[in-house]
Parts: structure tokens; C-alpha cells; sequence
């Protein structure tokens, strides 16, 4: 009898745990649109896309990623190179190269006009 | 504000998550634009246009040693020389403008230094040969005054010559006065170092027969007694009487052409040479005939004395020419009158 209430009453937490990660979900989905649209309506996303482009040339992430492209082409062959390998190839890598230093002065700025918009 | 509640009701970590992601997406839009221009200078052409190959990369790296320059030259360098195309000299490179200069002739100083040079050379082969080329000697000739006397002086004017040097010759003619005072330019020397030149050399002698009558055709051409110089002036110069210019010409002109009384003289035949300058003496004749009627009477009559006594029987049926019919002269140039003019009066 108990074990059959228990089982229940777990059921019951079970479900409730359910609808709430995927109320979370929906909540993170909404959250996020809504600040992407705010920095693009300010224009806040195109100061931090070319604030972080000055960044990544001053410290060579540039120059490296289009090395790394050169052996790509020269890998795959001139003529037969197309965007989309292009980007498959890099976009991963170039992730991975951005200095921990330039990620952080960007969060800095993202939460600092997160906190003015409040 | 709705996004501040919803900020506050995230938790840290999601919070971070969100911005991780907004990180991430803006990196990947710088990619994707590198890319982008990737893809396009591979179409174009243009990727691998900047890249050497590695020996030559390898052969001008940058020199980073300490005394010596990023090519790796030792700071000190000796002169780069040069050779001249015309004279064939080694020279050093920063004196091959100015020297290339001179050596050709061109440029500002040049002409000044070559017509001296030239001067000097005229000079010494005087003093070597008693005479000097005739091409040379019109350039020296374009001054004011010519003197007068031919070979025969030469001697004497060398003496003169040693004596009348460039230098001496400046210093004299500042202590005159005359116009070499003031600054002394590379003209004024130059012109009066031309001006010596007719002095020492001996004069018009050596200009042919065309010079010296273009000369006297043009200007008054008495020769001074004191000076020994040719007037410059105009034919209607003061200080000068036509009689005077007359026996100029007589004297300048009529060596070749007068001949001895005593001869047979044929009255009808001349040498062709003579017809041109008596012509021209007649020309010049005529021309002052027009414009000194008032001389002419008193020279009529000293012409007439003077040349019956001389002339007889050269007759030139060109001197029929002359309509005036004065028997004021032929007498400039040629000194031979004839009864012809006379005939005319």
C-alpha cells in the first residue's frame, strides 16, 4: 500500500519536475530571443561585432584562421573550394582560437548593457 | 522591466550559458565574413599572390644582429663610384651630376667656363702661330670696337698682350671708372676678356672680305688714330666726316682691288670679284648720297680732284647704275673712279 502511494507521490514529482525543465526550456528560448533583440534593436550587437573585430586583428586570430584557410583550399584544391566547406572547416576552429581575454571583455560588455537596460 | 525579472529569476549559470551563446554566435559572424573574403580571393585569384617562396624569404629575412643594419651592411660604406660616359674618368657618385655637367657643356656654368677656355685657347695660338683660325676669331669679333692693325704688328701687340692679361686688365678698367665698376659678374669679365682679344689679335686682317664689308656697310668704321679702333657708330656719326669713311674703305677694302697707274689698264674689263664689292661700295654710296645731300658738294670736289688724278680709263658699265650721278664715290671702297661718273654729272 505504502509502496504503491510512494510510487505515486514519485510520479507525481516526476511529472511536476518534467513540465518544469521543459517550462525552463521555453523560458531559456523566450530569454534568449528577447536579448538578442534588444542588443540588435539598440544596436548594441553591431558595436560588439566590430569591437570584436578590431580585437581579434590586434592579436593575429586573423592572420592565423586565414593560414589555416590557405591549407584547407590547398587540401581541397583551388577550383573545387566552396563556401560551405569553408565554413564547416573553420567556424570550429575559430571558436577555439579566440584568446580567453577578447571572450571576456565581450561577456563584460554584453552584461553591462544587460544591467543598463534594467 | 519583463527582461530584468527574468534575468534575476535565471540563475547564474544559465545566465552565463545565455551569454556563452551570444558570445559564440557574434565569433561566428566574424568568420563567417572571413571566410567569405577567403572564398572570394580563391575565385579571384589572388589568395596566394602575397607568399614567396622560402628560399628568397630565407635570403632577405630580417637581420636583427647588433652592429649591423636589418640588410646586414656594416653602418660605414665606402663611396660608390661611377664612370663618366664622355671622358671616361672614375668619379665618385655624388660629384657625377655637377661634372657630367661641365663635361657635356650643358647646364648653367658651363657655357661660361667653355667660352673662357676658349679665349685661352685662341690666345696661345696666337702667341704660337702669329695667327689664329678664322673661325674662331668671329666670335671675338662681336664686341664694340676692332682694332686695326695686321700681322706685321702682332709683335708688338703680343708685348701688349703679356701686359694686358685678364686680370690686369680687369684692375685697370676699375681704376678708369668706365662701366666695370660695380659687381664684377662672369659676363662683364667674359666680355672684357673679348674685348682684349680683338686688341692683342690684330684686328679685322683676318675677317674675309664679306665681314669687313657687312661691317663698314653698317657702321661708320673710321678707325680712330689714337685708339686704332673702328667707329661703331652709325654712318651719320658726328665725329666722323664722310672723307674720313671713304679712305676707311679705301684702305679696308681697296688693297685687292686698286692697281698701279703705270699699267694698261683695259677700260672695259674688270675681274669678277671686284663688280660684287664695288656694288656694294656703290650701294652704300648711294644710300648716304640720300641721306647727306649737304656733304656731298664739298666731297664732290675732293672726290673729283682726288680720283681724276688717280684714275683714268677703268670704266665698269655697272657703275652706270648709280642714278644720282654724284660723282661722290666709289671712292669708299674701291678707289677706282672712272670718267664714267664724272660723265654723269
Amino acid at each position: 500500500m505504502i509502496s504503491l502511494n510512494s510510487n505515486i507521490l514519485m510520479n507525481n514529482c516526476l511529472c511536476m519536475s518534467f513540465f518544469s525543465l521543459h517550462d525552463r526550456k521555453v523560458k531559456d528560448a523566450q530569454m534568449r530571443a528577447t536579448i538578442n533583440s534588444k542588443l540588435v534593436e539598440t544596436g548594441e550587437r553591431e558595436r560588439l561585432k566590430e569591437l570584436l573585430r578590431t580585437r581579434l586583428v590586434e592579436c593575429g586570430w586573423r592572420d592565423q584562421l586565414k593560414q589555416h584557410c590557405k591549407e584547407v583550399v590547398r587540401q581541397k584544391g583551388l577550383e573545387h573550394i566552396t563556401v560551405d566547406d569553408l565554413v564547416a572547416e573553420i567556424t570550429p576552429k575559430g571558436r577555439a582560437l579566440v584568446p580567453d581575454m577578447v571572450k571576456k571583455e565581450l561577456l563584460q560588455r554584453i552584461r553591462t548593457f544587460l544591467a543598463q537596460q534594467s | 522591466m519583463a527582461l530584468s525579472c527574468d534575468i534575476e529569476s535565471l540563475n547564474i549559470d544559465d545566465l552565463k550559458e545565455e551569454l556563452a551563446f551570444i558570445v559564440n554566435d557574434i565569433i561566428d559572424d566574424v568568420t563567417l565574413g572571413l571566410c567569405f573574403e577567403v572564398h572570394r580571393s580563391c575565385k579571384l585569384g589572388t589568395l596566394f599572390l602575397g607568399d614567396t617562396d622560402p628560399q628568397s624569404q630565407r635570403e632577405h629575412a630580417i637581420v636583427d644582429e647588433p652592429g649591423v643594419d636589418v640588410f646586414g651592411n656594416p653602418p660605414a660604406r665606402k663611396q660608390l663610384e661611377c664612370v663618366c660616359p664622355n671622358c671616361q674618368r672614375n668619379l665618385a657618385a655624388s660629384r657625377f651630376a655637377p661634372h657630367l655637367e661641365k663635361c657635356m657643356g650643358m647646364g648653367r656654368n658651363s657655357s661660361r667656363i667653355a667660352s673662357r677656355r676658349s679665349q685661352k685657347a685662341l690666345k696661345d695660338r696666337i702667341e704660337a702661330d702669329g695667327k689664329p683660325d678664322s673661325g674662331d676669331s668671329e666670335d671675338d669679333y662681336n664686341d664694340a670696337d676692332w682694332s686695326l692693325y695686321p700681322d706685321k704688328k702682332v709683335k708688338r701687340l703680343k708685348k701688349e698682350k703679356r701686359s694686358n692679361s685678364p686680370r690686369r686688365h680687369k684692375t685697370s678698367r676699375l681704376k678708369n671708372g668706365s662701366q666695370y665698376t660695380g659687381d664684377m659678374t662672369a659676363e662683364s669679365t667674359i666680355k672684357q676678356e673679348r674685348a682684349d682679344t680683338p686688341d692683342s689679335i690684330g684686328g679685322y686682317e683676318y675677317m674675309s672680305l664679306e665681314e669687313k664689308k657687312t661691317l663698314l656697310m653698317s657702321t661708320c668704321g673710321v678707325i680712330s688714330g689714337h685708339t686704332k679702333k673702328m667707329c661703331t657708330r652709325s654712318h651719320k656719326c658726328p665725329q666722323h666726316t664722310d672723307s674720313q669713311r671713304r679712305h676707311v674703305r679705301q684702305f679696308l677694302l681697296g688693297t685687292g682691288l686698286c692697281t698701279d697707274d703705270d699699267d694698261p689698264v683695259d677700260i672695259d674689263t674688270y675681274v669678277d670679284g671686284d663688280s660684287q664689292s664695288l656694288r656694294e661700295t656703290l650701294q652704300w654710296e648711294a644710300a648716304s648720297n640720300t641721306s647727306s645731300p649737304t656733304d656731298s658738294t664739298s666731297t664732290n670736289n675732293s672726290t673729283s680732284n682726288s680720283s681724276s688724278k688717280k684714275r683714268h680709263g677703268k670704266k665698269s658699265s655697272k657703275k652706270r647704275k648709280n642714278p644720282k650721278g654724284h660723282s661722290y664715290h666709289s671712292g669708299s671702297g674701291s678707289g677706282c673712279q672712272t670718267h664714267g661718273l664724272y660723265d654723269l654729272d
